[in-house]
């Protein structure tokens, strides 16, 4: 991945037109529904507007290369776990949330060099970068012993635990798709399909949606949604086949289960926590979606699940 | 099992700038870094580029809160008065910031609130809810507030009136108050000047004062801000 790379790949370059295409058309709707029909879209509209920066943010930073799509991830990673530690009130430990913060720049550095003996090929060290779990919960665990407490501990060892393999490890995998040799298919359709299932879900909820899908967790989230956004999800991988020409129909078949179903699953398991929490959003960071992990919790599941599938059928490097 | 109790921060569902405007604020760690940082570099630019000599700096208690007032001629006031304090004391030192100039838009937000800990205090609507919130950091040990009682940066260059404020908050209590004196602030950065020059600038802090014999109505407090307004001049009129 490289500036150069991106320039004269032809993936990179359809997926910037179709993103491009999707944000004008988009807009043009807004507009029309607005003037034309004169219907009150001030809210889709702060939605809208995040886009508009999200998306080319994103875009640049993979045209930009390898380097900064690990590092753009690897921040964005860094801004779920402060809000998961804001929402869940880990934030006031320093020693928790440090180690949390410390293994995901770790996964960082796995995804930057490269094996030291040389023995995978190519940029990134994919051993250690599975392995990581095991260093991070072991530096979590050592925190109370070097601070020989134990009122509460479990809970904050619990919570660090899952805020670094859900956006250190499970998210990082988007970070280390940055040194796949498909690193532009790979990257693109997951960021696209995955945001492109979260709007549809969004919408086919909105138009048909009259049975609740998990009436305690998440009220709003109903079956049509998630049944329209799973045939939008199936129909994907084949639409956008140029993202990966060697799938087979089964890779392809599995790919789109994977985003549609995981999707909505990614969606589910954040409203879990935030129920339990009681909270609405994550935070209000980014207007018109909520916090970070608003935004990012289905790729949380759908990123290493597709990782792991292709790297089954394919040598990922 | 006895279900699990979250904190969460009280301000999540607001906007940034939203946040930096609440006060107390619920600063994570990446607040208290940025902060300390900042404090090392402007500490050595106040140090280098403007000369800044502390005198008095023993006179500041170690132990308990107590507040810093000063006559106020340019934003590099509040760094001088930081500077004086020692780093760990940073992120206890709550500088009172107007409200309605510091808190509007996010840059400056972000600046008052994250580098200088400004406590937003409204100058001209909800003074007696500002007044509170000061009085409740001052009721904690520890904290430090750091006041202008003429309420602006002077024009002039001569030190005003002083408001009523800061004798309300210790008339008839033990809390000491530190009467600072800045020289060459507002020559080095007035009001309207786009960037400060290089001026040297000379802090004095002076002896504690404490107001609990003063009773808490509109004669005490006269008196306590007339008594602070005559210590802080006097200090300016001393020679070098």
């Amino acid at each position: 991945m490289t500036p150069q790379a991106a320039f004269h790949s032809e993936i990179f370059r359809v997926y910037s037109a179709i993103i491009l295409g999707a944000l004008t058309a988009a807009g043009l709707a807004l507009a029309i529904l607005k003037w034309a029909a004169g219907k009150e879209v001030k809210a889709v509209w702060l939605t809208y507007r995040s886009w508009l920066v999200m998306a080319p943010a994103a875009l640049g930073c993979l045209f930009a290369g390898r380097v900064a799509t690990i590092v753009f991830f690897c921040f964005i990673a860094i801004l779920g776990a402060k809000e998961f530690a804001r929402a869940t009130g880990l934030y006031r430990d320093w020693w928790m949330t440090g180690a949390v913060y410390v293994g995901i720049v770790a996964m960082g550095v796995t995804c930057l060099i490269a094996q030291p003996q040389g023995l995978e090929p190519g940029h990134g060290w994919y051993g250690l970068f599975v392995a990581l779990p095991v260093y991070i919960v072991a530096l979590i665990l050592l925190i109370p012993i070097v601070r020989n407490e134990t009122a509460g501990q479990l809970q904050k060892v619990s919570l660090s635990i899952v805020a670094f393999i859900y956006l250190g490890w499970m998210f990082g995998h988007l970070a280390f798709l940055a040194n796949a040799a498909n690193a532009y298919g790979y990257l693109l359709f997951l960021l696209f399909a995955t945001e492109i299932n979260d709007v549809a879900a969004f919408t086919f909820g909105k138009v048909l949606g009259r049975h609740p899908l998990r009436s305690k967790i998440s009220p709003k989230k109903t079956w049509e949604g998630a049944i329209g956004a799973f045939a939008v999800s199936m129909a994907l991988p084949w639409l956008l086949r140029f993202s990966f020409p060697y799938f087979g129909p089964v890779q392809l078949a599995l790919t789109g289960l994977i985003i549609g179903v995981g999707g909505q699953v990614g969606d589910l398991a954040i409203s879990v926590i935030k129920r339990d929490i009681g909270i609405k959003d994550m935070g209000a960071g980014i207007p018109g979606h909520g916090g970070v992990l608003d935004r990012i919790d289905s790729l949380i599941y759908t990123a290493p699940l597709f990782f792991h599938m292709a790297g089954y059928y394919y040598d990922m490097r | 099992m006895t279900p699990w109790s979250y904190q969460p921060a009280s301000d999540l569902d607001a906007s940034i700038v939203e946040r930096l405007r609440r006060f107390p604020r619920e600063p994570d760690m990446f607040v208290y870094g940025a902060r300390s940082a900042a404090a090392l570099v402007l500490r050595a630019w106040l140090r280098g580029y403007h000369r800044l000599r502390i005198s008095g700096a023993e006179n500041l208690p170690r132990q308990g809160s107590f507040v810093m007032v000063a006559n106020h001629a340019s934003h590099l006031d509040t760094l001088c008065l930081l500077a004086s304090l020692p780093l760990r004391k940073l992120h206890r030192a709550f500088p009172a910031a107007a409200k309605d100039y510091f808190f509007v838009d996010l840059p400056r937000a972000a600046l008052a609130a994250i580098v200088v800990n400004a406590l937003p205090f409204g100058r001209q609507s909800q003074i007696r809810h500002s007044l509170q919130l000061c009085r409740e950091l001052l009721n904690n040990p520890g904290n430090v507030l750091i006041l202008y009682p003429e309420g602006t940066r002077t024009v002039t260059g001569k030190l005003g009136e002083f408001r009523a404020g800061v004798g309300l908050l210790v008339a008839g209590t033990n809390i000491p108050v530190a009467p600072c004196h800045l020289s060459g602030a507002f020559e080095a950065w007035p009001k309207g000047a786009l960037w400060p020059r290089p001026r040297r600038i000379r802090l004095r802090i002076g002896a504690l004062r404490t107001y609990a014999d003063f009773s808490n109505d509109k004669e005490g407090v006269e008196r306590i801000v007339l008594d602070l307004r005559e210590a802080v001049g006097r200090m300016g009129e001393t020679k070098k």
